[in-house]
């Protein structure tokens, strides 16, 4: 109990004695921890939408109308046999008109100038990989009953290209906030140490463990990682609940986000910064206490 | 006891500062280790508490295999040895009190234990009165006997002392002399480096002299003779 009353206060000795460095420590940890926490939580939330929007449709075929519904049928029957394709619908020509009701029944006037006999039938075809569109493409190229092909493929791998892009480069970033912290704390221990120099010679002299020497050293290592950490996982968690009452929540995305998802991501995140707090003491002092 | 077998110390660009030293120090034994500057004291007394690594030969102390020592049990050795370096090195923001407590804070007595121990400390080597001042505020005598309180707060079984008079006035030397031989009549060894020769004349103590690096005399009830 003495040993650990002893460590504890002189950690917090070291840190009265630098506040402003401290300080500038905290800030960096918690900024680049802040950019880790938000990006990959962007990143699930994309990737949950992308999820729901995978399995919905993934390309229309729409069908020429001079054509025989014979062909249709075969042509159904063609698509469902490759190995790229889950399912296969029939949409038929009064189904096409009711869902068009359905979409613009709040335009009355649009509705009542549509002649819904030119809306096409159609095949909705649904991908085990959306991304294997451009197989559906190449399959229907100038297949008579065919009249024209859409697909949504290409706009969700837009997106998550972005998306991944923006983790990539936010990542990059964080690490480089965190390696400026990393520099930071390893500067701070190191001149606490040096200043404490005598003080470690007779530690040493007296029979003190190298462990017991660095664990004031360690304890404000740690300690500063894990309260920038805490922090900018407490601001990550208020951001996420402050977005999904927010106009984009009710535009583009849903704002879903499992809470083991975050539950997970703060424990690694505290866990980073207790091995990074590790690491930054041991570099830090390395030097002084094998002096 | 600590036995020494053809122990040589070279450092790195090839200076020699040990050359086969083979002796051996019984228990509760007071040693004057004598010689010029430069002779080699400092660093037997160095290569016995593993602060320098002997280059070859066999050394052990206090039942402890120095050589085959690891880095990680060093502080096994250091625990069983008092050190007492030339210059006191006390820690100037803490009381002498507080400098010889510290030795025992950092093994992780208790508060009691500190007390205790240190005040016993305190009157053994006769600084009560000066407890509470700083080391700038003691003389040097008087910061050496710090010094000799913290090596002891241990009870180590050897106490090595590099020099402890080297910066003292003849009469706080006798003084600090004495102390030595008081606490070594208490059964602790006392291996004390100096070169001061009126002090190892008057003592007729087993004298271990030095000479660039070699051992060219041993004997008991020894002088200071190299000139």
């Amino acid at each position: 109990m003495n040993k650990l009353t002893y460590v504890a206060k002189n950690a917090m000795l070291n840190m009265r004695r630098s506040p402003l460095i401290v300080f500038a420590t905290i800030i960096a940890v918690l900024v680049s921890s802040f950019l880790v926490f938000t990006t990959l939580s962007a990143r699930s939330i994309v990737e949950n939408n992308t999820i729901r929007w995978q399995n919905g449709v993934h390309v229309v075929v729409f069908l020429d109308d001079r054509v025989t519904t014979t062909a249709h049928k075969q042509l159904q029957e063609s698509l469902e046999s490759y190995p790229e394709v889950r399912t296969v619908d029939y949409f038929t020509k009064a189904e096409a008109a009711e869902e068009f009701k359905a979409l613009f029944n709040d335009q009355p006037e649009l509705l009542s100038e549509v002649d819904f006999a030119i809306l096409p039938s159609s095949l909705r075809v649904n991908l085990n990989n959306p991304s294997d569109y451009q197989l559906i493409l190449e399959r229907m190229d100038g297949n008579p009953a065919v009249k024209e092909i859409r697909t949504s493929g290409e706009a969700i791998e837009r997106l998550l290209n972005l998306t991944n892009t923006l983790v990539v480069s936010a990542t990059s970033f964080a690490f480089l906030i965190g390696f400026a912290a990393f520099i930071l704390i390893v500067n701070t221990l190191r001149l606490a140490a040096y200043s404490k120099k005598k003080e470690i010679k007779i530690m040493r002299l007296v029979g003190a463990s190298a462990t017991y020497i660095r664990l004031p050293f360690i304890f404000e290592a740690v300690f500063e990682s894990l309260i920038g950490t805490s922090i900018a996982v407490g601001l990550g968690w208020a951001l996420i609940e402050y977005s999904k009452g927010s106009i984009v929540s009710d535009s583009i995305f849903d704002i879903t986000i499992s809470d083991n998802y975050l539950i997970y991501l703060t424990l690694l995140l505290l866990l980073s910064s207790l091995i990074f707090g590790l690491i930054a003491s041991f570099v830090g002092i390395r030097k002084v206490i094998n002096d | 006891m600590i036995k020494l077998n053809n122990v040589s110390l070279v450092f790195q660009g090839g200076s020699v500062a040990l050359s086969n030293i083979t002796t051996t120090i019984n228990d509760s034994e007071f040693i004057y280790l004598v010689g010029h500057s430069g002779s080699g004291k400092s660093s037997l007394l160095k290569v016995l508490y593993k602060e320098f690594e002997a280059t070859k030969g066999e050394i052990e102390v206090a039942g402890l295999d120095v050589i085959e020592l690891p880095k990680w049990k060093l502080p096994l050795l250091r625990r069983k040895l008092g050190i007492v370096t030339q210059e006191p090195q006390l820690l100037e923001n803490r009381t002498a009190f507080e400098n010889i407590a510290f030795a025992l804070e950092v093994m992780g007595a208790d508060n009691q234990e500190i007390d205790a121990k240190t005040n016993t400390l305190l009157e053994l080597v006769d600084i009560v009165e000066n407890a509470y001042k700083y080391p700038n505020q003691l003389s040097g005598g008087e910061q050496t006997r710090v010094s000799i309180a913290r090596a002891l707060a241990n009870n180590p079984m050897i106490l090595l002392c590099d020099e402890p008079t080297g910066n003292l006035d003849p009469d706080l030397s006798i003084q600090i002399v004495s102390l030595l031989e008081k606490i070594n009549r208490a059964g602790t060894t006392v291996i004390m480096a100096t070169h001061d020769s009126s002090i190892v004349n008057r003592r007729k103590k087993r004298v271990l002299e030095l000479s660039n690096g070699k051992l060219i005399r041993d004997e008991l009830e020894g002088s200071y003779i190299t000139n």
